[in-house]
């Protein structure tokens, strides 16, 4: 332990910082050689079919990923409830869908955005902890889907007017994957080029800032969380399509994954730092990692592991690199 | 202005925070008692003691937690532990159940001290170290168990550790409270305590006066592991099983029951006592919803809608934003009479 | 008036031996090869502005910050303060300028908190008969050991943390700035318990910008300039008019201005009356023009600081009339106050000014963004000229334009945070906490020249400094504050240093005697 100790001090001490770097590149470097060499060595992974099953796998958690991103992006952490959100919503698709396609998609996307708009009022007006309210608000999620539904899996009407194309491959490639790259383009050039986007960034980067220069941190944050809400009901409506059912089930780990495919493309949590492009990146690797160890055989467990662990490193190398930036 | 005038008050705001919790507690109790007879139910003593037996796996991971956020900090892998315990007890007791309880402390222990040197040493943000650590455990449980539920051969031991002691507690119940009175009296009447609320109350004030903080950050996290690897492995044995995720619920317990006991977010506040008041009575509320029937989407809407409200109180800013929305609708009326006598207190009220 | 020296004391092997030390932060040099020593049984008086290193000298001997280079013997023996727990175990307690109490504690907990002799084995109220005994001595008979901090006053604080250094038997007490927030009785409380601690033998590093009290408290006095150790003579040997000269060196009286700019059209008009800003500040009035800058002078706790935030509506308790430009603003909204035409520039760059990992582009036009907008948009075209021109006004290179902030000198880092706040729109109030806390001698004349010129296009400026020398340099109108009050107000040309420095450190030059006149 006092090894450790003594290691992270040098670390952290100003004449000793190169190390810090070259210990970064050595672990990046180690981690892309275990990737090549597995992808190399694995069978079946440098096939066309199989970089379109990574696609398509990285799309649903992509979604997602790309919301939580915003969260993260303006420094109120993440969320811990999207994952039911997704679920719920992928639940009230199906149900609305008697009443028309558009207006299916449109409802769910709606509820997204406003459960998750809730939240945000909450966490920005009086400052409740992020982390805490979206775990309360999940339960709360949780609890009204199973009243509205009576705890059965809901499943689309019988003549479920063309919602088959929701399901469908184009060119081979899920129709998911084509919203994820539509959601991720026109998520960057919210963040990049909008009011909305540049004061998000500045409210993530520096709160007690932004609130001395008069931002409207109240409608930002909640601003956030709605647009995190409408990923998810986005995936929600992909999902339900995809599944023909839904129920509380389909939520899965949908959170975690994409909270780590966040962390991995190196947004930093605290806010501020970070881009929807890196985020779907993360969120190609995770799935890269997962399909990897799930064609050489190992079990859901060791796939969750090596999630944690990456998100783990990953997490502590960046905020090293952060702080020796700031020197 | 002297601070003599003002003592009083003071006094009794603090004495009314302080003693919430097990007010609240008191009110459960006769909730507990009256409700079920209402809808000709009754609650007996075994559904005392089946809360007891709920506190002693959960009112644990409570502790865990809470004493990472009297110290500022916030340990989501608690479940993970929770989790990685159980399995551990189950997978490497199977010849000794203390062996297994050792190596699933063991465990705990190397967790914790992991965590906590990563959190201390590199002065990070606990939130994201604690999440990547609550999925490696996650998935480290998982992997132990095959990925699927495990069960533990030798029932004598969960009989044992579950057989009635003084009507409402088991062996399993005892040692959670033994466990609460051990951190209470060191809360008490050692240094200890009063350095864990320092360095959550004033992280730099504290380094200042010369608290170790990297060390007791380091020891609460440790603390915060063992106690859950404790929790899960008496649940396992208990249960005679070991499941490979045990879901969400036992964080949302432990979060509500440390915030129903006064412990803010903000850190430096709090005490192991009432920890176990709020995780009593949660406990309690469970037993209820168990007593009366209640289907679990409602346990599950009230469970949440308990914790935003207990979120909602303890938010740092309530104060803040109840001050601004005043003045903001007061409008005229309001911001004239808060001026006071001043006679230019015109206001046009154009918003 | 300097205290007769202790027989011996000038002959005495020093205490603590401090040579050649030499602590930079980046760019700035904190402290240049400087020596210090301390004779056991004295009272050695620190002295000099802010910023000339005064504060650097006493973190590094209580082990908070560790000098570049330099050796520092302590008791005859050479020793490397990592941590203020091994500082401590040397035998040096210290009371931080910026208190290090917890609030969420109680008296008698803060007291005892992070002690290294204390027993592992507390009761609670165990030492109480020891804390009462420490109170009483301070004057603090009325407040209980089991009282949160957080219940307690400014000055009671202070003096708790008095309490904790004396409770841990030091031989070496540092008190840094004990008595900015103190009352007289307070301070009369903090004198006696310093000359007892010295009639025992033990020593006391005494920080103060308070003459007065320097001449009647200490034997010796270091004085220190721009981080350069100057002179260390006996007080006795010295008087408030020697002091004052030594402080500020030979830097001639700054040139005085004329009050009045040209005039740029519109030109802003702002009137506060009867401003309260709870705990601290009550009844503040002024009256602020456009051209016109005005100095709030006054220590740390004066309530200058608070004054400005209250009109930045960052403190919702905040009352007052407050009009600008004839228009009635109410306080306690930021977003109210800056519509009603405040700028507001924190004393805290970095945690509550800049967006350090955005590029000095976006931090300029980080508040005009709801102007540069068309259609939820961000005119691109519109914001990078707004941000060139900034850039030209603050005269950086544009080549910077994209680099984050963080990467820039303090100084610069200071302009690009002015520069967001000047020419917002015209004719409005400019609230400046602290203009140059941090910056080099030569950005500091940059960022004066730019809040002049902010003022001559008919902004009112109003700054807040606990810095003698910056008030006197860019203020026309001076309004001195002490203990939540305004002293006196007086303009440039009528001020001297000496007045100033008076009012600012302790309030009224006429109700202690000893103070600098």
């Amino acid at each position: 332990m006092t090894a450790i100790a003594l290691r992270v001090n040098q670390l952290l001490d100003r004449r000793s910082l190169p190390v810090a770097q070259l210990l970064l590149r050595v672990i990046t470097a180690a981690f892309a050689a275990i990737l090549v060499i597995g992808a190399l060595t694995t069978e079946g992974f440098l096939s066309v079919d199989n970089v379109k099953a990574i696609l398509g796998s990285t799309a649903f958690v992509g979604i997602i990923a790309v919301g939580i991103t915003v969260i993260m992006l303006s420094g109120n952490l993440f969320s811990l409830s999207l994952g039911t959100t997704t679920a719920v919503c992928a639940m009230l698709f199906l149900f609305a869908l008697q009443a028309g396609i558009v207006v299916a998609i449109v409802a769910t996307v709606a509820l997204g955005a406003v459960l998750g708009a809730a939240q945000g009022l909450l966490i920005g007006s009086i400052g409740a902890n992020a982390i805490i309210v979206t775990i309360g608000a999940g339960a709360l999620q949780e609890g009204g889907a199973v009243w509205a539904s009576g705890g059965s899996a809901v499943f689309p009407p019988k003549n479920a007017p063309g919602m088959s194309f929701l399901a469908d491959t184009i060119l081979g490639v899920p129709f998911a994957v084509y919203v994820l790259v539509v959601l991720a383009v026109a998520g960057e050039y919210l963040m990049r080029r909008t009011r909305f986007g540049r004061e998000i960034y500045l409210m993530g980067e520096n709160k007690r800032a932004a609130r001395a220069a008069a931002l409207p941190i109240v409608a930002l944050t909640a601003g956030a969380f709605a647009v995190a809400g409408a990923c998810a009901a986005i995936a929600g409506v992909l999902i339900g399509a995809f599944n023909q059912n839904a129920s509380l089930l389909v939520s899965g780990t949908f959170t975690y994954d994409a909270i780590a495919a966040a962390l991995v493309g190196g947004s930093v949590v605290t806010g501020g730092r970070g881009s929807i492009a890196r985020t779907v990146a993360g969120a190609v690797v995770i799935a890269t990692i997962s399909d990897l160890l799930l064609l050489r055989g190992y079990s859901t467990g060791v796939q969750i592991l090596v999630k944690g662990a990456v998100v783990l490193v990953v997490v502590v190398l960046l905020h090293i690199n952060q702080r020796e930036g700031e020197r | 202005m002297s601070s003599v005038a003002l003592k009083d008050p003071r006094r009794t705001r603090e004495l009314a925070r302080t003693s919430a919790p097990f007010l609240i507690l008191a009110l459960m109790l006769v909730a507990f008692y009256v409700l079920p007879q209402l809808s000709g139910r009754e609650a007996t003593v075994f559904n005392v003691f089946n809360s007891m037996q709920n506190f002693a796996a959960l009112g644990l991971v409570a502790l865990a937690l809470g004493l990472t956020m009297i110290a500022g900090e916030f340990d989501l892998s608690v479940v993970g532990m929770y989790g990685l315990g159980s399995m551990l007890a189950v997978m490497t007791g199977k010849d000794s159940a203390l062996l297994g309880l050792g190596i699933a402390l063991l465990a705990g222990l190397f967790v914790g001290l992991v965590q906590g040197t990563i959190i201390a040493k590199l002065r990070i943000n606990s939130m994201p170290v604690t999440l990547g650590g609550y999925l490696l455990l996650l998935g480290l449980t998982a992997t132990i168990g095959h990925d699927d539920s495990q069960s533990y051969p030798n029932l004598s031991v969960g009989s044992s550790l579950d057989s009635v002691v003084a009507q409402i507690f088991s062996l399993r119940s005892l040692v959670a409270v033994g466990v609460f009175v051990v951190v209470t009296l060191a809360m008490r009447y050692t240094r200890l305590g009063r350095d864990i609320r320092a360095i959550g109350g004033d992280r730099r004030a504290s380094r200042t006066a010369g608290v170790p903080v990297d060390r007791m950050l380091i020891g609460v996290f440790a603390l915060s592991s063992v106690l859950s690897a404790l929790a899960g492995a008496l649940i396992a044995y208990s249960l005679a099983t070991a499941t490979p995720d045990p879901g969400l619920a036992p964080l949302i317990f432990a979060i509500t029951a440390v915030l129903l006991g006064g412990v803010t977010l903000a850190g430096g506040q709090g005490a192991a006592l009432a920890i176990a008041a709020g995780a009593i009575t949660l406990s309690l509320l469970q037993e209820l919803f168990s007593i009366l029937g209640t289907p679990t989407y409602v346990s599950s809407l009230i469970t949440g809608g308990l914790l935003v409200l207990v979120t909602i109180i303890a938010a740092p800013d309530l104060k803040q934003w109840w001050r601004t929305v005043r003045t903001r609708r007061g409008g005229p009326t309001a911001s004239a009479a808060s001026v006071g006598s001043s006679p230019a207190a015109t206001v046009t009220g154009e918003r | 008036m300097g205290r007769a020296l202790q027989p011996g004391l000038m002959t005495a092997p020093p205490f603590i031996d401090a040579r050649g030390i030499t602590k930079r932060y980046g760019p700035i040099t904190a402290l240049d090869d400087v020596s210090f020593e301390l004779r056991p049984g004295e009272v050695h008086a620190l002295l000099g502005h802010n910023g000339a290193g005064k504060s650097t000298l006493v973190k590094i001997l209580s082990g908070l910050v560790r000098p570049v280079s330099g050796t520092l013997t302590m008791a005859g023996e050479e020793v490397t303060l990592r941590t203020p727990q091994q500082a401590q175990q040397h035998g040096v307690a210290l009371v931080d300028q910026e208190l290090s109490l917890v609030p969420a504690l109680t008296v008698e907990e803060n007291i005892l908190l992070g002690n290294v002799e204390s027993p592992f084995l507390q009761r609670p109220g165990g030492s109480r008969a020891a804390t009462r005994e420490i109170l009483d001595g301070l004057g603090l008979r009325h407040v209980a050991p089991s009282t949160h901090v957080r219940d307690l006053a400014i000055g009671e604080r202070q003096l708790i943390e008095i309490a904790r250094a004396l409770s841990r038997d030091a031989r070496v007490l540092i008190l840094d700035e004990p008595t900015a927030t103190l009352s007289d009785t307070e301070i009369e409380h903090v004198f006696r318990a310093v000359r007892q601690v010295v009639a025992q033998g033990r020593s006391v590093i005494y920080v103060s910008h308070r003459l007065g009290e320097v001449l009647e408290l200490c034997d010796r006095a270091s004085i220190f300039r721009d981080g350069r150790h100057v002179e260390t003579r006996a007080v006795s040997e010295l008087d408030r008019r020697g002091l004052i000269e030594l402080m500020l060196g030979d830097v001639p009286e700054p040139s005085q201005r004329d009050g009045l700019h040209e005039d740029a059209g519109e030109v802003a008009t702002v009137t506060i009356r009867n401003l309260s800003v709870p705990p601290r500040v009550q009844g503040f009035d002024l009256t602020a023009r456009g051209g016109q800058i005005i100095a709030l002078a006054g220590q740390i706790g004066s309530g200058a600081s608070e004054v400005l935030r209250a009109l930045a509506g960052l403190v919702p308790d905040a009352q007052g009339d407050v009009s600008i430009n004839g228009k009635d603003v109410r306080l306690g909204s930021p977003r109210r106050c800056v519509d009603a035409g405040t700028v507001y520039a924190s004393g805290d760059r970095k945690g509550e000014g800049l967006f350090l990992g955005h590029s000095v582009q976006l931090n300029l036009v980080a508040t005009r963004l709801p102007a540069l907008t068309r259609w939820g948009l961000v005119r691109r075209g519109a914001a990078a000229s707004v941000a060139r021109q900034l850039i030209d006004v603050i005269g950086m290179d544009r080549k910077r334009m994209r680099t984050p902030v963080v990467s820039l000198s303090g100084g610069n880092q200071q302009k690009v945070f002015l520069g967001r706040c000047l020419e917002q729109h015209a004719a409005e109030l400019l609230l400046l906490e602290e203009p140059t806390r941090g910056v080099d001698v030569g950005g500091r004349m940059e960022i004066h020249d730019l809040v002049r010129v902010a003022a001559a296009h008919g902004n009112a400026v109003i700054f807040a400094s606990t810095e003698l020398d910056e008030v006197l340099d860019l203020a026309d109108t001076i309004v001195t504050m002490h203990a939540g009050r305004v002293v006196r107000t007086l303009p440039r040309r009528l001020a001297t240093s000496a007045e100033i420095l008076g009012d600012m450190t302790h309030g009224n030059s006429e109700s202690r005697a000893g103070v600098a006149a």
